[in-house]
């Protein structure tokens, strides 16, 4: 058993716990290589649609530039996060989704951005990404600071965790982007991203942040099932696929911290998902 | 486990009862069935010009008019091996429902089996609906290959971790053969349909592998709603999401439990 500093002992074998760490990343290291195919794949195939022809050259300092992406969205929640303002319990539902989901602002999106097609919906999750890697990247600073007050051993082990599965959503999606000869998304360029950041900055306790992040995990989730029958490349649809569920885990553990049902719906709604109208790249 | 042995005469009636419960998931799923309907409807149609295309003698239609028709039995075989799946899970909820240990032991375990049983007898209405909208028949056995490891498992079952245990491993199957099927069926209406399912069956998973650390640490008293989230362990922020990509690698065939 292991003594904390606080007194607490933590109800878990050392011995088990690293088994266990052990086993997860076993399980992560063991997908990335299936999860690169299918992005490979999903990149011809997009490419196909848009252009008809060969594909773009991919410098090797791009794969570089995706990785920095996310390390800029992070930054920038971080500044962002210090900046205390009013709380916005709903930021991400009020900001994120209109009252109708994104079912019916799909077609609505912006017709200037620089990624149409499937590659909106690509763009958009990419962007959902960075900010979940961000606002957990912020929260985990703001515990460091003490700003949370006590931070349990599972909250702070969950952020963590939880934010590495998310940066690799993001460098899954960013390497589409690229494979098509599109710009990474870099930041998080969502019009809903001033009222998230306002809500993280006035959080002041573990219950503000897991309430926050479990707005996020909602939207990602369902964005996700929204592009599952709303993209047309079978590479892009198994992807949204094989993410949507992840997330949805995610909301799962959050809303019992949360002291509320795990499994809520019977079906995952779209009611939360985000609009590509979102997008303001 | 000696007296508590399961009969499988047993199993049969609570399948047959369960199929009973639940009678608003027809009213959920109410949107994507009309419009599962409605797309049908337009396929009806399609196949209409086809195939009197092909009774003028166009080879090339004809052709396309197979390949429609294939993929209509792939949809169906998805659907019905699903409703499979889903039939056999609330056979082992139900009948894990009964057992001493759970009947009687930790009270949020036993909430969640009953309302896990309600939300597959759900999922499974709602496959066996669309199979039938597809012109398929309704699937109403378990899947035969799963109902036969869980038939092995069921008399060494003695504790809540057994039950657990074997738990995981249907969510986890329903789930990631949810997940492949999302790219196998034909319309985005059932891929709206089986993705709409599978993060379920995914957080049922998650909520049992958070159970099972607690239960494996000796710590059944902190599974309860609302946790008493300072005592929870660093793990149990971790073990409910293994994957960063949900694997498909041991989803179920799209035949495995087709009607025959």
């Amino acid at each position: 058993m292991t003594q904390r500093k606080g007194g607490w002992e933590l109800p878990i074998s050392e011995h088990e716990l690293t088994r266990l760490t052990r086993d997860l990343d076993q399980a992560h290291q063991a997908y990335l290589p299936v999860m690169n195919t299918s992005a490979a794949d999903l990149v011809e195939q997009i490419r196909e649609q848009q252009h008809g022809g060969p594909a773009p050259f991919v410098p090797a300092a791009s794969r570089r530039r995706v990785l920095l992406g996310v390390g800029g969205a992070v930054a920038a929640f971080a500044l962002a996060a210090c900046s205390s303002a009013s709380s916005s319990k709903s930021a991400v539902a009020a900001g994120a989704s209109s009252g109708a989901g994104a079912g019916s602002t799909a077609a609505s999106a912006s017709s200037s951005s620089m990624y149409t097609g499937d590659l909106q919906l690509v763009a958009l999750a990419t962007a959902l990404e960075n900010q979940a890697v961000g606002a957990y990247a912020a929260a985990l600073a703001a515990a460091k600071a003490g700003r949370l007050g006590t931070v349990p051993p599972a909250v702070a082990t969950f952020a963590t965790t939880v934010m590495a599965q998310h940066a690799d959503h993001a460098k899954a999606w960013n390497a589409v982007l690229i494979g098509a000869g599109k710009p990474a998304i870099t930041n998080v360029p969502l019009s809903n991203q001033p009222l998230v950041l306002k809500a993280l900055g006035a959080v002041t306790d573990v219950a503000g942040v897991a309430g926050l992040a479990l707005q996020l995990e909602d939207q990602g989730a369902q964005t996700y099932l929204f592009a599952t029958y709303n993209v047309t490349s079978p590479g892009g649809i198994a992807t949204a696929a094989s993410i949507a569920p992840v997330e949805a885990m995610h909301s799962a553990i959050l809303n019992f911290v949360l002291g509320q049902y795990p499994v809520p719906d019977d079906f995952l709604p779209v009611d939360k998902a985000a609009s590509p109208s979102l997008l303001t790249v | 486990m000696g007296q508590e042995r399961i009969d499988t005469r047993l199993l049969d009636e609570l399948t047959e009862q369960s199929q009973d419960l639940n009678s608003d998931a027809l009213r959920i799923t109410r949107e994507a069935l009309e419009d599962y309907t409605e797309q049908a409807g337009q396929r009806r149609w399609w196949q209409r010009g086809g195939t009197l295309a092909a009774m003028a003698g166009g080879a090339a239609l004809l052709g396309t008019v197979r390949a429609t028709a294939a993929a209509n039995s792939v949809d169906v075989m998805a659907l019905q091996t699903a409703a499979s799946i889903e039939n056999l899970a609330v056979s082992v909820y139900t009948t894990a429902a009964a057992l001493p240990f759970i009947k009687d032991g930790n009270k949020t375990v036993a909430a969640f089996i009953t309302k896990t049983t309600a939300q597959h007898t759900a999922h499974g209405q709602a496959f066996n609906a669309a199979a039938t909208q597809a012109g398929g028949a309704a699937q109403n056995n378990p899947d035969p290959k799963y109902a036969a490891i869980v038939k092995q498992t069921l008399p060494s079952i003695k504790s809540p971790a057994d039950v657990v245990n074997l738990a995981i491993t249907l969510e986890d199957v329903a789930a990631q053969t949810y997940t492949r099927n999302v790219s196998q069926v034909s319309s985005p209406q059932l891929r709206k349909l089986f993705a709409s399912v599978a993060p379920v069956e995914a957080q049922h998973r998650a909520t049992l592998l958070a159970v099972q650390a607690l239960l494996a640490g000796g710590h059944p008293e902190l599974i309860v709603l609302p946790p008493d989230v300072a005592k929870l362990p660093a793990a149990a922020g971790s073990v409910a999401f293994p994957d960063t990509f949900y694997p498909t690698k041991n989803a179920s065939p799209v035949s495995e439990g087709a009607v025959k």
